[in-house]
């Protein structure tokens, strides 16, 4: 299973990386589209719907890399006040609940993505997008993100019963404000080092 | 009694320490089996599609994107530099450059912790070399970084301003008088604090005229992102979301000129942009979801009920969302604060006759002020963080004289309504 969840996180980085490539594309093309309208009264179109969809389907693959960083946010004030195999508890709890949502969005995310190939949607815009590319993409996110969360709920319930608390919080527990601020702190810091090396 | 059940059960949820998203999302479904007419789940899907396609919401991953390429661009250290030379003479000395630089920065930067963190990693070292009152030092870094959020662009009123159905630009334009008038009363307040105790100020810090002039060229760049940004949009040019395109580029020229752009640069900047827009998109997805439940089961008209029964002035309900606002303040995270109430605060506060413009910049600036309130405050974290010695408690009492000046403000914006209200009106 540690060589699942080592998988499992080399595909959702290369995923947040493809998906922040996107995102940098439409804002090139973004750009590009503002150049044409002023200074050669052309429009294109199509620049604000291609950054919807990778906003979507940056968001979709990002979800499992902020889940393998233990990044999403949690309101701790109770956490941090209760015994140690409490805040475990808790910890399966709220992945529990995490893929419980997930699951439901997901599902109801292939619904949409069935319905656009049944009718063969196409977008009502210049660019006339089968909406099926954009949403398999979109899909294929969410459904990564749900297997991931199972295969973290399912190693941690391991840890769980056989009373390794601490496996339990490296992998699930949540990070505390202070070490949030800790990690910003070390990006800015390295980017600062890489200056002054310069 | 839906209000009452509703209200509980996000509080435990969210309590139980269930992950922000989730647990609305969660809630959602609890309401939704508990009250409603017909299963909203079904919408789950196409909502969860049209919220994270929606072309205003863009913006949120592109000013991430811009903050970690102007991170590594290093143009704060020398924009730091030039404020020294401009700022360093009154009383107070350094400060009034750290509350400067935040307000520069802020005026391109749509984060109050990229603000912060970037501004603190500069500006720390000086406490040592120039002897100054080490807890207001950091009070200026924690409450200066706040500014990052009231002065445009600001992620949270893109947030806000989708959630709402309030226009950005407009949020934008009422931002800018408000974000001056807290940046000159955070410098008063270092004046004040250092006319009376002068040795919290510091030794002086050699300046000269040539020097100055000498360090214009630093702040060329930051002040052409700030009208390329924020120009952009006040000029009617560009939306939001396509001035912070712009700004990308703009901020990837800049780094490309002082030849610090790499493929590595690039790859990473990516994968940190996803990981935290992932992260903001999947509270909203839970938030939209809840919020159409909540509107589904009639919750918002409850509650209106509930006000007209006691008869409640405008005032008093506008008095008991400010008092809401700074007590979860405290403990709450910001974020999942400001996303998980907007749903519930905004339609109470439109009902009772105010502006969703003016309310938005109130609501930054409670925002701004739960960041610095112990004990659960981002900035705080951030600065002692950055800091790396003493107690969170130094750097809660430091940010003590800013939080007066944040509530002096919030006031200030009740009474005259028109600081933030006058610039939308005359240009829009």
């Amino acid at each position: 299973m540690k060589r699942l969840q080592a998988i499992a996180e080399g595909i959702s980085r290369g995923g947040a990386i493809v998906g922040g490539a996107m995102l940098l594309l439409a804002a090139v093309t973004i750009c590009i589209d503002i150049v044409l309208r002023y200074a050669f009264s052309l429009t294109v179109g199509g620049a604000d719907e291609l950054s919807g969809y990778a906003l979507a389907i940056a968001s979709a693959w990002g979800f499992s890399a902020a889940l393998l960083s233990r990044s999403h946010i949690r309101i701790d004030t109770v956490y941090v006040r209760v015994t140690k195999r409490a805040r475990a508890t808790l910890d399966l709890v709220s992945l529990a609940a995490f893929v419980f949502f997930a699951a439901l969005v997901a599902w109801h995310a292939w619904g949409v993505l069935r319905q656009s190939y049944v009718s063969g949607s196409h977008s009502l815009s210049a660019i006339e997008m089968p909406l099926v590319v954009p949403q398999t993409l979109w899909f294929a996110g969410l459904a990564f993100f749900v297997a991931v969360a199972l295969l973290l709920l399912a190693r941690a319930l391991f840890a769980y019963l056989k009373g390794d608390l601490d496996k339990l919080f490296e992998l699930i527990g949540s990070k505390s404000a202070v070490a949030e601020a800790e990690e910003e702190i070390i990006a800015v810091e390295r980017a600062f080092d890489s200056e002054r090396k310069q | 009694m839906t209000a009452a059940v509703s209200l509980i059960v996000l509080l435990v949820v969210l309590g139980s320490s269930i992950a922000v998203a989730a647990g609305m999302g969660l809630v959602g479904q609890i309401l939704n089996q508990l009250y409603s007419p017909m299963p909203l789940t079904r919408m789950l899907g196409e909502l969860t599609w049209s919220t994270t396609t929606n072309f205003i919401l863009t913006a949120i991953p592109f000013y991430i994107m811009f903050g970690e390429i102007l991170l590594r661009s290093g143009i704060a250290e020398r924009m730091y530099n030039a404020l020294v030379q401009w700022l360093s003479w009154l009383p107070g000395g350094l400060m009034h450059s750290n509350i400067g630089s935040c307000a520069l920065f802020g005026s391109v930067s749509g984060s109050s912790v990229a603000t912060a963190a970037t501004i603190g990693v500069v500006a720390i070292g000086e406490i040592d070399k120039h002897n100054y009152n080490e807890r207001l030092f950091l009070g200026t870094l924690a409450a200066g970084g706040t500014l990052g959020i009231l002065i445009p662009p600001s992620i949270n009123m893109i947030i806000y301003g989708v959630m709402t159905d309030t226009s950005v630009p407009k949020l934008y334009l009422a931002g800018f008088i408000p974000g001056f008038i807290l940046t000159l009363l955070f410098s008063l307040t270092v004046l004040i604090a250092c006319l009376w105790k002068p040795h919290w100020g510091g030794e002086k810090i050699p300046t000269s005229w040539q020097a100055r002039i000498r360090t214009l060229p630093d702040l060329v760049p930051p002040l052409a992102l700030l009208m390329i940004v924020i120009g952009a949009i006040f000029f009617g040019i560009a939306t939001a979301t396509e001035s912070a395109a712009v700004g990308i580029i703009g901020a990837l020229a800049i780094t490309a000129w002082r030849r610090r752009l790499s493929l590595t640069m690039l790859r990473d900047v990516c994968e940190a942009t996803v990981r935290t827009t992932a992260m903001v998109v999947a509270i909203l997805v839970g938030a939209f979801f809840l919020n159409v439940v909540i509107q589904t089961i009639g919750l918002t008209q409850q509650l209106g009920k509930l006000i007209t029964a006691y008869q409640l002035t405008p005032v008093q309900v506008l008095t008991a969302v400010i008092v809401l606002y700074l007590v979860l303040g405290t403990f709450m995270e910001e974020l999942s604060m400001m996303i998980s109430t907007i749903p519930i605060t905004t339609p109470l506060i439109l009902q009772a006759g105010y502006d969703p413009v003016w309310f938005g910049i109130l609501l930054v600036l409670l925002i701004q002020t739960a960041m610095v309130t112990p004990p659960f405050g981002i900035n705080i974290f951030v600065i002692h963080g950055i800091r790396g010695r003493g107690t969170l408690a130094d750097v809660e009492k430091g940010s003590a004289p800013f939080v007066v000046a944040l509530l002096l403000m919030i006031g200030l914006i009740c009474v005259f309504p028109d600081i933030a209200m006058w610039l939308p009106r005359i240009v829009g």
